[in-house]
């Protein structure tokens, strides 16, 4: 996967006014235009000290809003924070926008915004697997299959999981999910 | 007599009901910044409107030091000569500053929290969810105070100051209020201002229907609470106030324009020890 890094701190380290946040969005999604159609853009935090809901919501969570409408292809957009305090601005705005995000801290991931348990149980089953069907999740999580299907199109909704069609015979198409990770 | 988040309220009564009486405030032993900004707003407000406070200011020597530390005699009045000639308190902290202009807030931030850094060492945590607060809190004056755009002049104040068991921040304006602001949202009107103090401060509402928006000032007044620190938010006639022993609730009070906030933080929050009473009483209070 090709992966770029935004650094938030061009901004500054306290961040900041909502009228800031908005001014620096356009910087942040000239660099989503730049990746190539699969790539990631880790959305990072190092560096900075404070980062307020009103900015977060601006710069990051609205950004998020526009990957999800589909206008950048598939690519995906998670945050590198060095803290779970520093990321709980973002954190309360997407959870207002019924949004979620990945958080990247090294090796360690957790979800920021509004993920129900079984979502991230099933999240983090891919994650570990890099990538599996809906039928091997669906009997490792030992739940039917359409439920865990019903799971899964949230999460690919949400980007926090990519499908790919593996098989298109008659009666249903087959999917792998792959980890953005 | 004193001008603090518990007591001010007597004033803004008196201010309403005994229009073209003298205020009296020679009496007064202690002033914080929520006392102050209401003050000064309502001088301001009465002015404009034409019919001018006649006040007798406070005479307490410590009380017209600190007042003039915090800059209240830089500001309006013509008949503080004897506060000119009264030295300064060097214990005020952070000055009334105003808050116009959005493209100012961070740097004013930035302000407010370095005079509180250079009089202690916080921990790093508070500090930084105190600039967290800073922000939300000033922004929404340029963002709100006149977002019907029928204030003549919001008139955005803040200012900052330390006691022995606290730290009071307090932000007012004179602008639209809740009330005004909230019926923009086209969701229809709303009847009262305590619906409005309601809606904002308690479910988190703002006049923006967008789902991003609204919910700081809420969540501000939790984290309040979950540190056992006391927030007082007023507009138009209504005030909602939260201290550890009472508890939240919304009072009827002298209407005033605009937004008053106040948030009274205990110093161990931040890591400072709490000063011994008998070491170091209120800074402007009567032991001085």
């Amino acid at each position: 996967m090709n992966r770029r890094s935004f650094a938030v701190s061009q901004f500054g380290t306290r961040l900041g006014t909502r009228a800031e946040g908005e001014a620096a969005r356009a910087r942040l999604l000239a660099a989503m235009e730049e990746l190539p159609p699969d790539g990631q853009l880790v959305v990072s935090l190092d560096d900075v000290e404070v980062l307020s809901g009103s900015f977060a919501d601006e710069l990051i969570a609205k950004s998020y809003q526009l990957l999800l409408s589909g206008v950048y292809a598939e690519r995906t957009m998670v945050v590198a924070a060095p803290s779970a305090e520093l990321a709980e601005g973002l954190n309360d705005k997407l959870t207002q926008r019924n949004l979620a995000m990945l958080r990247v801290d090294g090796d360690d991931w957790s979800v920021l915004g509004r993920l129900a348990v079984p979502h991230r149980d099933t999240l983090a089953l891919v994650i570990a697997r890099d990538q599996a069907t809906a039928k091997a999740l669906a009997d490792a999580l030992e739940i039917p299959a359409n439920a865990c299907h019903q799971r899964l199109r949230r999460l690919v909704e949400l980007r926090l999981v990519l499908q790919e069609r593996i098989h298109s015979t008659a009666p249903r198409t087959q999917y792998l999910f792959r980890s953005i990770l | 007599m004193e001008l603090t988040i518990e007591w001010i309220e007597d004033v803004m009564t008196l201010a309403a009901d005994e229009e073209g009486q003298v205020l009296d405030l020679r009496d007064v032993r202690f002033v914080d910044p929520y006392g102050l900004l209401l003050l000064d707003l309502l001088i301001r407000d009465r002015a404009e409107c034409g019919a001018p406070l006649q006040v007798a200011w406070p005479v307490h020597a410590p009380v017209v030091g600190w007042m003039r530390a915090m800059g209240r005699y830089d500001r309006i009045d013509r008949t503080a000569q004897l506060a000119r000639r009264l030295p300064r308190v060097s214990t005020a902290l952070q000055p009334i500053a105003s808050i116009a202009d959005e493209a100012a807030i961070t740097r004013l931030v930035d302000g407010f929290d370095a005079r509180l850094a250079e009089r202690y060492p916080l921990d790093e945590s508070p500090r930084r969810t105190l600039v967290r607060i800073m922000i939300e809190l000033f922004q929404n004056i340029p963002q709100h105070s006149n977002a019907t755009g029928d204030a003549v002049d919001p008139h955005g104040i803040a200012a900052m100051q330390d006691y022995r068991d606290g730290l009071v921040l307090a932000i007012a304006d004179k602008g639209v209020g809740f009330r005004a602001s909230l019926s923009l949202r086209g969701d229809g009107p709303i009847e009262t201002d305590s619906a409005a103090i309601d809606a904002a401060v308690l479910r988190g509402l703002s006049r923006f229907t967008d789902p991003g928006r609204g919910e700081e000032l809420m969540r501000i007044v939790r984290m309040v609470r979950s540190w056992d620190g006391t927030i007082a938010v007023r507009s138009g006639g209504a005030l909602f106030h939260h201290d550890p022993a009472q508890g939240g609730d919304l009072y009827d009070v002298a209407p005033f324009p605009g937004v008053q906030i106040a948030l009274c933080i205990p110093r161990r929050v931040f890591g400072i020890e709490e000063v011994d009473a008998k070491g170091e009483r209120r800074f402007n209070g009567p032991d001085e």
